[in-house]
């Protein structure tokens, strides 16, 4: 048997031992290369992708890569501490530092190259999949046809073969120094308990506390500006907050006899104690990485959302028509009718003519007459107006893609109104009575609504628009064929079907939607891996602590209160306190736009707390079942 | 006190092994027996099937009269830390707690008063002397304070029945001597029944009684008489008939 030999067999028949850490590798490489498969996929990177789209892509492939450098880098930390023993074994016998470290260099290498071609072979399969759920998610045109992908085989074979040549030359120089009966009383060895420093505990919750408070009161433009020194200080807080704050909390409570000397507590909390060590790193990443995963994700739906809502704003009926001066009206207008007709859309339509009047600032308003407010309202599901002789509306529009409207105070409307005494040609003076937000008639600025004998009086308009607008009756939407056809011919000439803008927005946003829920994904599972990973490296102590205690007599209800706890708190710590900051981030994201996020934000972060609980429960069922195995 | 009747252990698997067969063993009340044998002679078997540990294939045991392995599981833990106290060759102790929380741990399990559990754990570590290590670390004191201490643990509920396996075998031979010395103390001042499974002779010869297995099966017992010294030798003796092999009997320690 040669070493080389030694070194392979080594792997293969101790396949259990490298089970975790191979998946954990293969499921990187597959990530890594179902996302380049994507990335470098003809369609999407064609000329009808913009180029900051793959630009993009490729950012989010590099972050990719580097997180998988420190998964993988992570996983073979904690395999390689879980194998002190057998290190300190092969010594005795004689094997010298460099062998081990060359035999650690060959495994690594040889599971690495098996995790990097089995990846690409399961990223294959897994692409297809992913490609069809894309083509479904991004509303492209052509289907996007599965390619044999020789770039990105070529492009993750390359990566990983050097990410994993690199980890195994850092992992053996880890290795160095370490002296044989250390190696041997590896597991023995007590780490000791950790200690927290009151200094630094109290500054965690300060710079916690700061930066949330910033990010929660600044608004605007302001919130681009506090973002980098919010997010640093609230790094180190949680930092902090795991290192520090959580074992001080729990030395407190250990202290309290009453509370520590109370049925399994003991058991829980001594453990939990000894762990924090080891347990706040892989806490703090966590979060950490869950944080980001929610706030992509959650900005990227809480955008599209915003953006479909203003173009919503904007388009209150199905379709509308106003003339942008072409000359060819009743024929546009008479194409349009002609077009919904024959795809068999009942429609409603209405005509008004919007009066523009000048001002002696020579600058136009729009006044409209209350009937034909309420004609537009009444199609379009709006409330429709009461307005008084002589008491005018003033109309504010809402449009959140501009900026205007929004909540408005009482002194602020108050002001508004004395603002907005009009002075007409002919010494006619309107003076609003009230103020109401509204986006029927299709103006971006405040215009004014007078009841019918009011508008008798007024001069002479400097110009009159026609304006149609079509709603469908029976709620349904017009086909994106008419649609399509109608919007090819008319947009210029100033036509606006509020679904195909949806849908062309879509488009454009899609992949990037596509983008970040993949980031997102990843991530996120990746923070789950951790999460298993630390809690397997747990296992062995605990069956042979639970092995000790059940002979003392622990029901199997007791065994399952205190796994179940351990487990619990190993799975949602870290989360809750990556939902806290996701949502902050997130109140901070909506203050920016003035755009309330509360429900995206809600969806997001409940949706990732259910998929967390689901795999709490999974993960939970098969710990406690390997632990009471062992105790049989 | 304890009643084994016709207790045999057949462990499944490919080949069918036979660990015990009919043992008979009658313990009485405030007795101290050992259980002596060669390596795989089944003591430590028997041992699991009284603590309830493992159980038997046929036959039964009887605690008090009462036959534990009809319990239920919920029912069986309990009766396990309220009635029996266990002594482990690697004391079993939890590294993450000092030696005070070890001690009082069967008791937290059942939910006792602090105040209670600190009187207690208070008397017993003045009895067992090891009242100056009741806030140190387990990795912090010797393996003989180490075994004191989970006699205390075992001890702190008062328990009917102690079971103790090879309490001795990490131990050198001053703190050997002092856990029995210990152990013989709590049987004569606490009067509680004693099982004691072991290797050394200097050990069992603390006991009452001294029951040899070998190959699963009964082999012979003596008692003491007035004479421990007269005892460890007439164990000796049995040791050497009984024809174990020689590394099974450890050197002899005065």
């Amino acid at each position: 048997m040669t070493f080389r030999q030694f070194a392979f067999n080594n792997v293969i028949r101790n396949k259990r031992l490298y089970a975790a850490y191979f998946l954990s590798s293969l499921f990187t490489v597959m990530v890594f290369f179902t996302f380049s498969i994507f990335a470098s996929h003809p369609q999407l990177t064609g000329d009808n992708m913009d180029s900051y789209v793959s630009f993009g892509m490729n950012v989010a492939a590099g972050i990719i890569y580097v997180f998988s450098f420190f998964f993988v880098l992570y996983s073979m930390s904690s395999f390689l501490q879980s194998r002190k023993k057998e290190f300190g074994l092969l010594m005795i016998q004689g094997m010298s530092m460099k062998q081990i470290r060359s035999m650690v260099f060959l495994e690594n290498m040889f599971i690495g190259f098996i995790a990097t071609i089995g990846g690409i072979g399961l990223g294959l399969v897994f692409a297809k999949g992913i490609l069809l759920v894309a083509e479904n998610v991004l509303i492209i045109d052509n289907e996007l046809p599965f390619y044999f992908p020789t770039q990105p085989i070529l492009l993750t074979f390359g990566c990983f073969i050097l990410l994993f040549f690199f980890i195994s030359i850092f992992v053996s120089y880890i290795l160095r120094s370490r002296k044989l009966i250390d190696l041997i009383k590896g597991d023995k060895k007590s780490k000791g308990e950790p200690k927290a420093n009151i200094f630094l505990t109290i500054l965690g919750v300060l710079l916690l506390g700061s930066g949330y408070a910033v990010a929660l009161t600044v608004d605007g433009l302001m919130v681009i500006a506090a973002m980098i020194p919010v997010i640093i200080v609230v790094i180190i807080g949680t930092y902090l907050l795991f290192t520090q704050l959580s074992v001080f909390i729990i030395r407190r409570l250990k202290r309290k006899e009453n509370f520590f000397w109370h049925k399994t507590n003991m058991i829980l909390l001594s453990d939990l104690s000894f762990r924090m060590k080891d347990n706040a790193r892989s806490f703090f990443l966590v979060a950490i990485i869950s944080t980001v995963a929610f706030s992509a994700i959650g900005t990227l739906y809480g955008f599209q959302s915003y953006i479909t809502a203003g173009l919503k704003q904007v388009n209150q009926t199905t379709v509308s028509y106003q003339d942008n001066d072409t000359g060819n009206e009743e024929a546009n207008v008479a194409y349009i009718d002609d077009t919904l007709d024959k795809a068999n859309i009942d429609m409603d339509k209405e005509r008004v003519t919007l009066h523009y009047y000048k001002l002696p600032d020579d600058s136009e308003v729009l006044i409209a007459k209350e009937s034909d407010y309420n004609r537009i309202a009444n199609l379009s599901d709006n409330e429709t107006l009461h307005v008084e002789d002589g008491a005018p509306v003033l109309m504010g529009p809402e449009m959140t893609l501009l900026g205007v409207g929004g909540e408005t105070s009482h002194e602020e409307e108050a002001e508004a109104l004395k603002d907005a005494v009009l002075e007409l040609d002919n010494d006619t003076i309107l003076e609003p009575a009230q103020m109401v937000a509204s986006n029927v008639l299709p103006s971006t600025t405040a215009y004014y609504v007078v009841s019918d004998h009011d508008f008798e009086s007024l001069p002479e308009p400097a110009t009159g628009e026609n304006y149609y607008a079509w709603q469908e009756t029976a709620d349904k939407e017009i086909p994106l064929e008419i649609a399509e056809k109608l919007d090819s011919k008319l947009s210029a000439e100033g036509i606006r079907i509020g679904h195909y803008e949806e849908y062309i927005m879509n488009k454009m946003y899609g992949p990037i939607l596509f983008v970040g829920l993949f980031i997102g994904i990843v991530f996120f599972v990746s923070a789950g891996s951790f999460l298993y990973f630390r809690l397997y490296s747990d296992l062995d102590e605990d069956k042979k602590k639970f092995q000790a205690i059940t002979k003392m007599g622990l029901t199997e209800k007791e065994l399952k209160k205190v796994l179940n706890r351990q487990t619990a708190l190993l799975f949602f710590a870290p989360i809750a306190v990556a939902l806290i900051h996701g949502a902050v981030a997130l109140t901070a994201l909506s203050n920016m736009f003035f755009y309330s996020l509360l429900k995206e934000s809600t969806m997001v972060l409940s949706l990732f707390l259910v998929i967390q609980i689901v795999y709490f429960f999974i993960v939970r069922f098969y710990y406690i079942r390997q632990v009471k195995q062992a105790l049989q | 006190m304890l009643k084994i009747r016709q207790v045999s252990k057949v462990y499944e698997g490919r080949i069918a092994y036979r660990a015990l067969s009919d043992i008979n063993l009658t313990v009485e009340d405030n007795e101290f027996v050992g259980i002596m044998g060669p390596s795989g002679s089944g003591k430590t078997t028997l041992l699991n099937m009284i603590a309830t540990i493992d159980e038997p294939t046929t036959g039964e045991i009887l605690i008090n009269g009462e036959n534990p392995h009809r319990l239920k599981k919920e029912k069986l833990a309990q009766f396990r830390r309220r009635e029996l106290g266990f002594v482990f060759q690697d004391f079993n102790l939890l590294h993450t707690l000092t030696v005070e929380e070890n001690m009082v741990l069967p008791l937290t399990l059942d939910g006792k008063k602090v105040s209670e559990m600190k009187e207690k754990a208070k008397n017993i570590a003045k009895k067992l002397g090891i009242t100056e290590i009741m806030n140190k670390r387990t990795y912090e004191i010797s393996g003989g304070q180490a075994q004191r201490a989970a006699v205390a643990r075992a001890m702190i509920h008062t328990p009917k029945l102690l079971l103790a396996d090879e309490p001795t075998g990490n131990l050198d031979s001053k703190s050997s001597k002092d856990v029995m010395e210990m152990l013989e103390s709590i049987n004569e001042k606490e009067k509680t029944t004693m099982l004691l499974v072991t290797h050394d002779p200097q050990a069992a010869s603390y006991c009452n009684r001294v029951v040899f297995i070998r190959d699963g099966k009964f082999y012979s017992e003596i008692h003491r008489g007035d004479n421990r010294q007269a005892f460890f030798q007439k164990i000796i003796d049995t040791l050497s008939l009984m024809g174990g092999d020689s590394n099974d009997v450890s050197s002899v320690r005065v």
